[in-house]
Formats: structure tokens, sequence, C-alpha cells
């Protein structure tokens, strides 16, 4: 027994030493990430609110909105990860694509087009939402685009023609609106003119409050201005402002309405404002320096984005402050205005 | 009870108390040193970086500016006859380079033990010297210093330092001093009386990107000149050289303006 | 029973070390001793002791006050990054979060008063979200305790003010914390890492002491307090050409600084950059409007 008294306290007083409530759980230590292309991450989907989702990692951002009527998918991605794009709608439900919209005719958001379309089927002759956006073929999923995306995407030349001629949409719209009603929610399409392009779209969510941008806003670099297919430095700032116009903030000017970028990460009204202060500013410099009758050299070794290059310049030198600065310069000086560029 | 029972019951109680006194951050024993204890190790060469009331500690700010130092009448009686050729005739030009105000003063510090049971702090900055005092048994000689006398203890948490059951969690260093001369607690003459008592808890973070800090807090009570407690925290980097030491006499440029 | 009894005795001499976190929660007020200007009262063209690079002082150049009329401007927050050093969190409510199943502390919570600004640190191991979920003011904060120091972690801010004269951070600022209480007083050191913004880390430090008696009063900004204060064209952002604030001056002429101290960067929070200025001559052209 004395000996057992002896074990049990010899045991007590080392248990005591060691016996500490566990620390708080060590949460790994996050270091800051570099700027990078999440563009090139594998497909990644991130609940956005209710039946719409946001699929980054297959070149521009797709959305996806699923329900009872099967999926409305808003742009398809760059053409490569088409396969993955499928496969992640498909874990998130068997219901078929119906419908995708396309923001604009760049390949990095119609290069997948057709794979997407493909995998799903159109409810045949059957009119959504104002009546009228009719398929003829009912074994795809019907393309959606404003009627300017069909022209790029069928006139283009040289590399890549093949691919856009495939991709391209056949229901098409030239107003400034079209509407929709699918899952139970009217969806706007917005036409923006002349801004990333000529044939931007800005497709509204109304009921789950969600707007998806396309490449009118981006977070990842520079607002790029595609001169040569119709867009204008103007015509971007007048469409950022309208997507302010659209959106309201849920309190504490955050939250609420959703923006969906053409590239880079979920965002709100704020940061669409960020992004417009930042245009706009650069717009008035570079306009005063056009006003005092300097050159596009000079507007560039003056830096007039110079506050905001090392958080906007894009990763791998795809579209540089030089290239947004030389498309400002181009559509705000005054020759370029006169002659309706 | 018999013999072995009862060495077994004292050792518990040995051990235990030595638990309770590790928690109220007393010596350990008689044998262990503060040296060999520290929690956490802040010797090295360290840089003030000054982020914080730069125009009150980089530059002289003028006489009477002594914005959200809580004073008493007297204490803004005395800021407000402050004067700086004054202090120098009559051999006080190390007031801003007291105990109250020398780690608000940008410089370099350098902190080494000078024996196991003595912090020691060098400042370029006036080229002051503080010791900080973990033995107990060690009185001031009642001579008033710009430095005080300086009593130190460490601050466990989580274990004893020692090693039983494990290493320690961590702590700080606390320090309490008395014994200083008048001083000023910013360049510009805001007084701190001799009766001031200043406590300090230092406290070392080492960030994600590898820089190692120490944030001092220091609270200074003095019924004379101050209304309540006036609290401040500074930061210092380690710097992995003493290159930049540069120890410079007591010494404050006028006021700009 | 002689051998229990001696148990029993021996665990009455020899209490367990329980390490418990440390309870953070009540109402704090803030101790402004320090830093005051800086949380409210800071003056256009004062970057003393910021580590700016060239960009962030044109953005701070570039700032009018007038932005902040704009009605998407008028009802933002300050950002984590600047609010738990400024007067917003002068009056501070914590409180924490107990999972109902297991009674453990999962997170804890900080409001502060001036519109507001409240945020979460989850403390049950969670990771943060990926890189393109979307950013808030407060950000997403994670802690662990290290010794008793609260280290906080906090990624995804927005954009925002660092302070309320046009010096910004991005939101590829993260910002490391470390709460440390003292009996009655509670410290928060506040270190930023901002790649755009700031060529070093950015350290601040504020303290708080404990008030039951605080009256918290929160000044929310609802969607009913937006006005149109200034009538402005549609889409139209105050701010000043690179060059032409004339107000950037007034700051080092009133307190006889140079003109170049007043600009900021690394060197200024350095203790050798007051011989630097030894060389330098105050500025002394006076701002005009």
């Amino acid at each position: 027994m004395q000996a057992m008294a002896v074990v049990a306290t010899l045991a007590w007083v080392a248990l005591s030493g060691v016996a500490r409530p566990a620390a708080a759980p060590q949460t790994p230590q996050r270091q800051p990430t570099p700027q990078r292309n999440i563009d090139d991450v594998d497909v990644q989907v991130l609940p956005v609110r209710g039946n719409i989702y946001m699929l980054v990692g297959a070149g521009g951002n797709v959305t996806l909105q699923i329900g009872r009527d099967g999926v409305l998918v808003v742009d398809s991605g760059s053409g490569p990860k088409s396969d993955a794009i499928v496969a992640a709608i498909r874990r998130l439900t068997d219901r078929p694509i119906r419908w995708i919209v396309n923001t604009h005719y760049h390949s990095d958001h119609t290069g997948g087009n057709r794979t997407v379309s493909k995998a799903g089927r159109s409810i045949p002759q059957v009119a959504i939402g104002a009546g009228r956006l009719f398929t003829d073929a009912d074994d795809v999923a019907n393309i959606v685009a404003h009627e300017n995306v069909l022209k790029r995407m069928t006139t283009q030349t040289g590399e890549g023609a093949s691919a856009a001629n495939e991709n391209r949409p056949v229901a098409t719209f030239f107003g400034d609106e079209e509407e929709l009603f699918f899952n139970g929610e009217p969806i706007l399409l917005i036409h923006q003119p002349s801004a990333h392009t000529d044939g931007d779209v800005l497709v509204f969510f109304r009921r789950s409050d969600i707007v998806a941008a396309g490449d009118i806003f981006v977070t990842h670099s520079y607002p790029v201005i595609d001169i040569a297919a119709g867009g204008t430095f103007g015509g971007y700032l007048d469409a950022l402002n309208n997507v302010i116009h659209i959106t309201i903030p849920e309190e504490k000017q955050e939250g609420g309405t959703y923006v969906i970028p053409g590239h880079g990460r979920l965002s709100d009204e704020a940061d669409v404002v960020d992004v417009r202060d930042m245009v706009t500013i650069v717009r008035d410099r570079i306009q005063s320096m056009i006003a005092r009758g300097m050159t596009l050299d000079q507007v560039k070794a003056a830096r007039p984005t110079l506050d905001y290059d090392d958080r906007y310049r894009a990763s791998g030198g795809t579209w540089t402050p030089d290239m947004f600065v030389e498309a400002a310069y181009r559509t705000l000086s005054p020759t370029a205005v006169k002659a309706g560029s | 009870m018999n013999r072995t029972t009862f060495v077994l019951a004292a050792t518990c109680a040995i051990v235990g108390a030595a638990d309770v006194a590790a928690q109220r951050g007393q010596r350990i024993d008689p044998v262990t040193t503060a040296q060999a204890a520290a929690p956490v190790d802040l010797t090295g060469s360290w840089v003030s970086i000054v982020t914080e009331d730069w125009r009150w500690r980089m530059v002289t700010p003028p006489k009477g500016d002594y914005a959200r130092v809580p004073l008493t009448p007297e204490g803004r009686k005395v800021a407000d006859t402050w004067d700086l050729t004054r202090d120098v005739a009559q051999g006080n030009q190390c007031r801003p380079f007291g105990a109250g105000n020398i780690m608000r003063m940008p410089g370099r510090l350098q902190m080494t033990w000078s024996d196991p049971h003595t912090l020691k702090i060098e400042y370029d900055a006036g080229s002051q010297t503080r010791l900080l005092h973990f033995d107990k048994s060690r009185k001031p000689s009642g001579e008033r210093t710009w430095q005080g006398w300086s009593v130190a203890e460490w601050e466990f948490v989580g274990g004893n330092g020692r090693g039983r059951g494990g290493s320690a969690r961590g702590g700080s260093l606390k320090v309490v001093t008395t014994g200083m001369r008048a001083g000023y607690l910013r360049k510009n003459g805001v007084p701190y009386s001799e009766n001031m008592v200043m406590t300090e808890y230092f406290d070392r973070h080492t960030e994600p990107n590898g820089d190692d800090w120490f944030t001092v807090m220091t609270i200074i009570d003095d019924s004379r000149y101050l209304t309540q407690p006036f609290v401040l925290t500074t930061s210092f980097k380690k710097e992995q050289d003493n290159l930049k030491w540069r120890p410079t006499p007591c010494e404050i440029a006028p006021p700009l303006k | 029973m002689k051998p229990l009894l001696f148990l029993i005795l021996a665990s009455l001499l020899s209490p367990g070390l329980a390490f418990a976190q440390i309870d953070l929660a009540g109402d704090w007020r803030g101790v402004s001793h320090e830093d005051t200007f800086s949380r409210g009262g800071v003056v256009i063209g004062e970057y003393v002791g910021l580590p700016l690079t060239d960009g962030g002082r044109l953005r701070a150049d570039s700032w009018d006050p007038s932005l902040l009329t704009v009605p998407e401007h008028q009802c933002i927050p300050h950002p984590v990054t600047y609010a738990e050093h400024s007067y917003a969190m002068n009056q501070m409510r914590i409180w924490t979060v107990i999972d109902p199943e297991t009674a453990q502390v999962v997170a804890i919570r900080k409001r502060g008063t001036w519109m507001e600004p409240e945020r979460t640190i989850w403390l049950d191991g969670r990771r943060p979200p990926p890189e393109f979920a979307a950013h808030t003011w407060q950000g997403f904060s994670t802690g662990r305790w290290e010794g008793n120091m609260l280290t906080v972690t906090t990624t995804h801010i927005k954009s925002g003010h660092l302070q309320m004269n046009g010096v910004t951070t991005s939101d590829d600022v993260t910002m490391t914390e470390h709460f440390i209480r003292r009996g009655n007083y509670l410290t928060n050191i506040t270190i930023l890492n901002d790649p755009v913004y700031l060529t070093e880390s950015f350290i601040r430090s504020s303290t708080w002491v404990l008030d039951p008696t605080l009256n918290f009063v929160p000044y929310p900004c609802g969607p009913n307090e937006v006005v149109v204060e200034i009538p402005r064209p549609p889409g139209a952002v105050p701010h000043h050409l690179p060059g032409t604030n004339k107000l950037l001056a007034e700051f080092a002429t009133i307190h006889g600084l140079p003109a170049e101290a007043a600009r900021g960067g690394a060197e200024t929070m350095y203790p050798e950059y007051m011989e630097k200025m030894k060389t330098m001559k105050p500025a002394t052209a006076a701002a005009t409007r």
C-alpha cells in the first residue's frame, strides 16, 4: 500500500507538470500573397449568394445561376478549362445547362462556349422572358449576347478566327437592354456601349442582387480598353458609374449588391467605387496633360498612374500601365474624340 | 506518516509553492538566476522606430505644447516656464533623458546582462545607462539619479521557466523605477517630479516577416504633476549589429518655433 | 487511508497551473496620451514617420477631403488598418462568442462607435477565405494565444485610409496585432505590411482602460443619412492634380519643420534622421488656397 502511494504520488507530480490545459489551437501563419493572376489557378467555386456561384481559374471569371429550370452560365472561360467548368457545374447540380450569356467577345470569356453549350440543352421552342429570344436547336444550350459580340466573333481574322466562329452566340439583341426570367428570377442584360468593347453587357440578377460585370469591372489589372473593338475610356467610365448606380450596399458601405468581376475577386459597390475613382483621377490627369499639348510619350514619362501602378500592374505584362495610359490618351485626345473613336 | 511519505508530501508542497511563485513573477528559487530564468530574450541591439508622436520626439516642440499630457495646474505652470538655456547653465541638460522619457527619445539601445541578476540598458541618446535589478536584496544608495533605481521581475505565463512539464510559454519583463531626479516627460520641459513611480512592461514579439520587436508599456504615476497615470507604448526593432550606435551627450535642439 | 489522505494533502499543496485565455471582454475607454492627432486631427501633407512609397505619397497628395462628401463615400467606416488607433475606437466594446455545444470561446468580437466598425477575431483555428473572396473594411481575422499575448492576423481588407489626410492602404495590406491585457489596461500593437504603399512594416500601438461605467454610444451611418451635400456632375471625384495641392506645405510651415521631413518616408522613422534634419532649412513658404 505504501509503495502504491509512492507510485501514485510520483505519477501525480509528473502529470501535474505536463497535464496543462491545451493551448489555444495554433492557426497557421498566412504569409502575404504576392499579386498574382488567379485566372491560372485550378478552377475553384465560390458560393456568392443563394443559387449564384462564381468560378475562377478558367480564364475570365464564370458566373453560375442554378435552379429548377436549369443552369444559366455567364461567360464560359478561355477554352482549355471548359471541361473543368462543366465538371464544376456537375458537382453542383445535375440540372441541364440552358443558357450561356456572354458579357463580351474576348476569347477568355467565350472560348468555352462550344464545349459548355454542347454539355447542355435548351428548352426547345420556348421563349424566355420578354419572348424575344428563341433558339432553333434544342440539343445545345443557347448562347446569348449583344449583337456586336456576334459581329466581332464572325468577322475576326487571323489566329483565333476559327475558334471564335465556333463559339459565336446565336441569340443576340441590339437594344440597350434585354430581359430574361430564369429560375424564378428576373435577369437584366444591360448593354454598355463603347466601354471595354462595343458589345459589353452587365448581367444583373435582380432577386439575388448580383451583377456579373464582365471586363467592365476587374480587380487584377488596370481596366482594359480595347480600342480596336470599339472600347473608349469615356464609355468605360460611364459603365463603371452605371454599375455604381445599380448597386446598393447593405450597411457601412459594404455587402448588399455583389459584383462579380471579369477577373479578380468578388466585390461590392465600394470596390467598384475604388476603381471608378482611380479611373476618373487618371482621366483627369491625362486630360489636363492633353490640354497642355503634351505628346503621348511626354504623358507616359510624367507617370500619371504612379500611385496605382504597384496595385494594378497586371502580372505577366499583358496589360501594362503604359498600355492603359495610351488607351486613355488615344480615346481622350481631341482628335480621337472628333474622329469618334 | 513515515519518512518516505513525508518526503514525497514535502516535494509536492515545494513544487506547488514554486508554481504559485512563478505565476506571481517572483524568483523561482535561490539557485536559478534571472538570466537563466528569462522567459524572453531582450538582449541585443535595438532601434526606436518613431511612427507615433513624431513632432514631440524627433524635434523639440514649442514651450507649452503638452497636448494630451494630463498635467495638474502645477505641472502646467512648470511646463510653461521651461527654459532650455537655464537648464544647461544649471547642469540639468539631462532632464529629458531621465528614466521618465529615455524610452521615448529616438535612439538605439543595447541590452546586456551586467551580471546574472542585473539587466543593463545602454542608450546612445544622452549616453545613459539603466540597471534593472532582479535581486531584491539589493537596495539603492539613497542618492537620486537621472535613471533612478529599477526593480525588475519576470512575468511568466503558463510555466515556471525551468522546463518542468515542458518549456516556458513566454512572458514579459516588469520594471518598477523610483528614486529619480526630477526630469521631463518631453523634450520641452513637461515635468515629472522626483516622487514619480514608473512601471514598465516589456513584451517581445516576432513578426511573420522575421522582424523582431519589443514594445514597452510605460505607466507614470506622479501625484504632484499628473492628474492620472500617464500611459505610453513605445516600440523598438532589433538590429543585427550595432554599427549605427552613436553615443551622444545630453543635448537637445531648441524648439523650432 | 493514510496514503489517500496524503494524496489529498499533496493535491491541495500543489495547485495545477490552469493556463486560461485572458479575458478581453468589457467596455474599454481609449487612453489618448499618445499619437492623439494621428487619430483624428492629422494635417494635410503630414507624412512624418510614415514609410511611404512614392506612389503612396502621390496618392495622399492628390486626396481632397471633399471626397468624403461624395454620396458613395459618406458612410465608409474606418478600415481596420486605421480604426484600431482612431477615435472610432475611443469607446470600444469587446465580447466573446461561445460555442453552445462545447462552451469554448470560438471568437472575440469588437465594436467601436463612430461609423460602428465591428470585427470578429476567430479563435477556432479556421483558415482565411480564398484570395478571390470578397474583402471587407474590417477584414478577416484569426487569432492565437502566445503566452499572455493574443496575436491576430488580418487579411482580406478593403483599400482605405491609414490616416485621414489621404494616406491610404491598398487592398493588398495585411495586419498583425498583439493584444495584451494587464489588469485594467489593454494594449494593442499593430504592424501593417502593404507592398503597394509602404516600403517597410508600419507599427503603432494604443492602450485602453477598462471602464464599466462607459456610456457606449454607437454613431451609425445608414442609407437614409447619405445626402447630396455638394451638387456635382454624376461620377465627379474631387482630387488635386499632381503639383497643384497648395495645402501640402502647411504642416511643415506651421511647425517649423523642413519641408522634406514632412514628406515622410522610411528614413523619417529612424533616430539618425534627427542629424539629417540639422542640415535642412525649415519650410518658409506660406500655404495659400
